[in-house]
């Protein structure tokens, strides 16, 4: 073999090797967070599905319990259309996490109950949401 | 009256620029100097128009015209000044109206640079250039207008204010400095389109090319580097890089760039690689458009993203038409690009530079494919997929590794073929070293990537500076210099190599800092005013929280004392918890914010954050990280901007 053939050879190798590894690491995933099904609650409950998964609704009304033992702990129901599911979750809440936000949310379901350690809230509306209307801002109160 | 001055300024401007395209390629066609000039200037008036419509924009957004939907949307009277003006980018529009204004300022610079020295494709640059911006003109002005007037019924008193995330001192330089290398890509691409149509490839263009492509890879590292910066200061998760689709979306020209900035100098040594490196500016270009869809197209959920919008379909279609004109135009001018030269040996420079530029591809794709992953899932199999940074990090590492390695032996190998001995005599140290420090670091209980990253970084430093040293030596024995002053002149009469070999260095650095990833502990508590938390050796003692109203928000801090193992107080940390727009009746409106702090070391960041209050049992909720090496991220990349300048400095002109 002449010196460009084999240089094309290896050059060859490497993509192939590497085409081969990023194909085995999309099927073999070495952490449970690199590759997540995103379900509509309706799917999570209708189907079974023991794995993983990340589900995106909105925080129902008046649903949020604080632990009161372990302030990082708390349930809630996530509401997506007509399914509601109820959610346990640890950690520390993001800024925007109350009632009706729009949250993202990534555990496994047990026996009913969403057990949850991923919690994200989706941008706040205010910033791309209709201007306020004219009462809502006194302005002498405004420091400028 | 000054926003509809800005609405007709990009109205002028579209109408502008179909103008300079037809007079552009009239001339093409009779040759008329008239006609070159005419479009030239309305090349220069589109940009000029763009940039007035910009500085409009600022303008009204720095005197608070609520009037515009724009400035009532991002900017409110509480605004600091210099958020009023960042908030130019904040937005859609803005920011649409921004990459124009950057490309606009490039458009002046190249026609007043190069429209007598390089006449002859000066017209083909400018058509490409041109064609960009009436893109972008096309957007602001039918799909995404910063000028539209406010659609409220009533005296809009106050805007609705800047995202307290967006106010940070590093949102003044990341986004521009991002623009300038995502947007400066266009000079590159538009003078290899224009040398391909004109068959014309000189030494003038080269090193026009060359240097710009230098500055604006500059611009996009630096901008990068920023934003992981800003992400780690201000998002509260103790990291600097996510691999969020919008980090992606800037990484993947950049790693494309990184290889052409090494295969072009083949191109400029060897006359070779032509045909690669014009597929790779055009990717290059293309993955910069294709990033400016991704951030701003809402296609991806991320930090950046603004609201779905109309823009998806038409930013695919012109990166479609991008791909397909540039390289039906490539493949027509194969036989002029063509080389005759081969590369001649395995262990040559140019060889392993080629291999360099596969490495940088693959791990391109990498980035792409799990970047796009969740679209094609959803698209092919109606699943929805997220791909988390275990999966980047986990594809990613071994290819960054090799590449690592590779930083290490190109510089050792010759032109053309090298020889058994050099072979031998290049490597036996550098190998040496990398295997005892792998021994050194095995005996300390280090294993996996990190032994691996390690040694790897002890190898390629010694290659550096056994570069370093061959040079100043052979200075000192032929031109009779001290090391100081042979050190100086080496790298002023070598500018891109020794340049290059500086920004080696601030990677190899940056390695040392990614790896030092691997040992992050953390710890979540609640403390009450007196009591202690231990991590990692550290006690973390809440001795207050404070209270303070400032302009544009309300702030707890939590005052702690760090303490070491044997009691003695390292240093104060003071994270806040801050409520913005704390002076809205509306409790919805207002907005909780962490602000944390951070005691930064050679060896170790402290990370705080000031997770939430409660007020009632007045215990405030903090989460403490350690973060080893993080600074060595940032001392890299101070290395690495050095390194640049360095090789992009213009030599001394040369006396006649």
């Amino acid at each position: 073999m002449n010196s460009k053939n084999k240089f094309y050879f290896a050059i060859s190798g490497v993509i192939v090797v590497v085409i081969f590894w990023i194909w085995w690491a999309s099927s073999n995933p070495a952490d449970e967070q690199a590759l997540v099904t995103f379900l509509s609650v309706e799917e999570l409950i209708d189907e079974d599905h023991s794995d993983r998964v990340r589900l995106g609704g909105l925080v129902a009304e008046g649903s949020i319990h604080l632990d009161n033992n372990n302030y990082l702990s708390c349930q809630f129901e996530l509401k997506e259309g007509d399914y509601i599911l109820p959610v346990h979750y640890t950690g520390a809440r993001p800024d925007l996490f109350k009632d009706g936000a729009e949250v993202i949310i990534e555990g496994i379901y047990v026996n009913g109950l969403f057990e949850a350690d991923i919690l994200q809230t989706k941008c706040a509306s205010r910033y791309e949401g209709d201007l306020r209307d004219e009462n809502s801002y006194n302005l002498d109160e405004v420091s400028i | 009256m000054t926003p509809v001055i800005g609405g007709l300024a990009i109205n002028l401007a579209l109408g502008l620029a179909f103008v300079s395209i037809i007079l552009h390629f009239f001339y093409l066609r009779n040759g008329d100097g008239r006609l070159f000039l005419s479009g030239q200037r309305a090349a220069l008036a589109v940009s000029l128009l763009s940039i007035l419509a910009t500085l409009i924009l600022a303008q009204l957004l720095i005197t608070s015209n609520f009037d515009v939907d724009y400035v009532a949307h991002y900017t409110s009277l509480e605004t600091p000044f210099i958020y009023k003006i960042t908030a130019l980018w904040a937005g859609q529009s803005g920011s649409l109206l921004f990459w124009l204004f950057t490309l606009s300022v490039y458009a002046v610079i190249t026609i007043l640079q190069n429209q007598r020295s390089q006449h002859k494709i000066m017209p083909w640059v400018m058509i490409v250039m041109t064609t960009v911006q009436l893109f972008f003109l096309i957007l602001i002005n039918y799909v995404s207008n910063p000028f539209i007037p406010t659609e409220a019924d009533f005296v809009v008193a106050n805007g609705l204010g800047l995202n307290p995330l967006l106010q940070n001192i590093t949102m003044a330089f990341h986004p521009p400095m991002l623009y300038l290398g995502y947007v400066g890509f266009t000079i590159p691409f538009s003078f290899s389109i224009a040398a391909m149509a004109e068959r014309d490839m000189n030494a003038l263009w080269m090193r026009t090319v060359r240097q710009w492509l230098l500055f604006v890879w500059l611009m996009l590292s630096i901008g990068i580097i920023l934003g992981g910066w800003w992400a780690y200061q201000e998002l509260g998760w103790g990291g600097y890089w996510a691999w969020d689709p919008v980090e992606n979306a800037s990484f993947m020209p950049w790693l494309t760039g990184t290889a052409l900035l090494h295969s072009i100098i083949i191109q400029e040594k060897k006359d070779m690689l032509k045909v690669w490196n014009m597929a790779l500016i055009i990717i290059t270009f293309t993955l910069c458009i294709f990033g400016t869809f991704l951030t701003r197209s809402g296609v991806m959920s991320s930090v950046h993203s603004f609201t779905a919008s109309s823009l998806g379909p038409i930013f695919l279609g012109f990166v479609f038409l991008i791909l397909v004109v540039s390289f039906l135009l490539l493949f027509n001018r194969k036989s002029f690009l063509q080389s005759e030269k081969r590369i001649e040996s395995f262990t040559s420079r140019e060889s392993g530079f080629l291999f360099n530029n596969v490495v940088f591809i693959v791990m391109c794709f990498a980035v792409f494919w799990g970047t796009i992953f969740p679209v094609i899932s959803e698209a092919v199999r109606g699943t929805k997929i997220t791909v988390g940074a275990p999966f980047f990090n986990q594809v990613n590492i071994p290819i960054g590794l090799v590449l690592l390695l590779l930083t290490g032996v190109g510089p050792l190998l010759v032109w053309r073929r090298t020889s058994n001995q050099s072979f031998i005599r290049n490597f036996t140290t550098p190998i040496v070293m990398g295997l005892v420090s792998a021994l050194v670091l095995y005996i300390f209980n280090i294993r996996g990537y990190v032994l691996i990253s390690f040694s790897l970084s002890a190898f390629v430093l010694t290659t550096i500076g056994f570069e370093f040293f061959r040079g100043i030596r052979s200075r000192m024995t032929s031109q009779k210099e001290n090391p100081i002053i042979a050190f100086w002149r080496l790298i002023r009469k070598n500018r891109s190599r020794y340049g290059g070999y500086i920004v080696h260095i601030g990677i190899v650095l940056m390695f040392v800092g990614f790896t030092g990833h691997s040992f992050d502990s953390e710890k979540e508590f609640g403390l009450k005013k007196g009591d202690s938390e231990h991590l990692s050796g550290y006690s973390f003692t809440l001795y207050n929280v404070r209270e303070e109203e400032r302009p544009n928000h309300y702030a707890y801090i939590a005052d702690m004392i760090v303490a070491d193992a044997f009691g003695k107080s390292i240093v104060k940390l003071h994270p806040e918890k801050r409520i913005y727009f704390h002076r809205n009746p509306n409790p919805e409106r207002r907005q909780p914010h962490s602000e944390l702090d951070i005691y930064s070391t050679i060896k170790q960041d402290i990370y705080s954050i000031f997770n939430s209050i409660d007020l009632e049992n007045e215990v405030a909720y903090l989460k403490i990280m350690i973060n080893p090496l993080v600074n060595w991220v940032w001392y890299g990349g101070y290395l690495f901007v050095l390194g640049t300048l360095v090789a992009l400095w213009p030599p001394r002109k040369e006396k006649s």
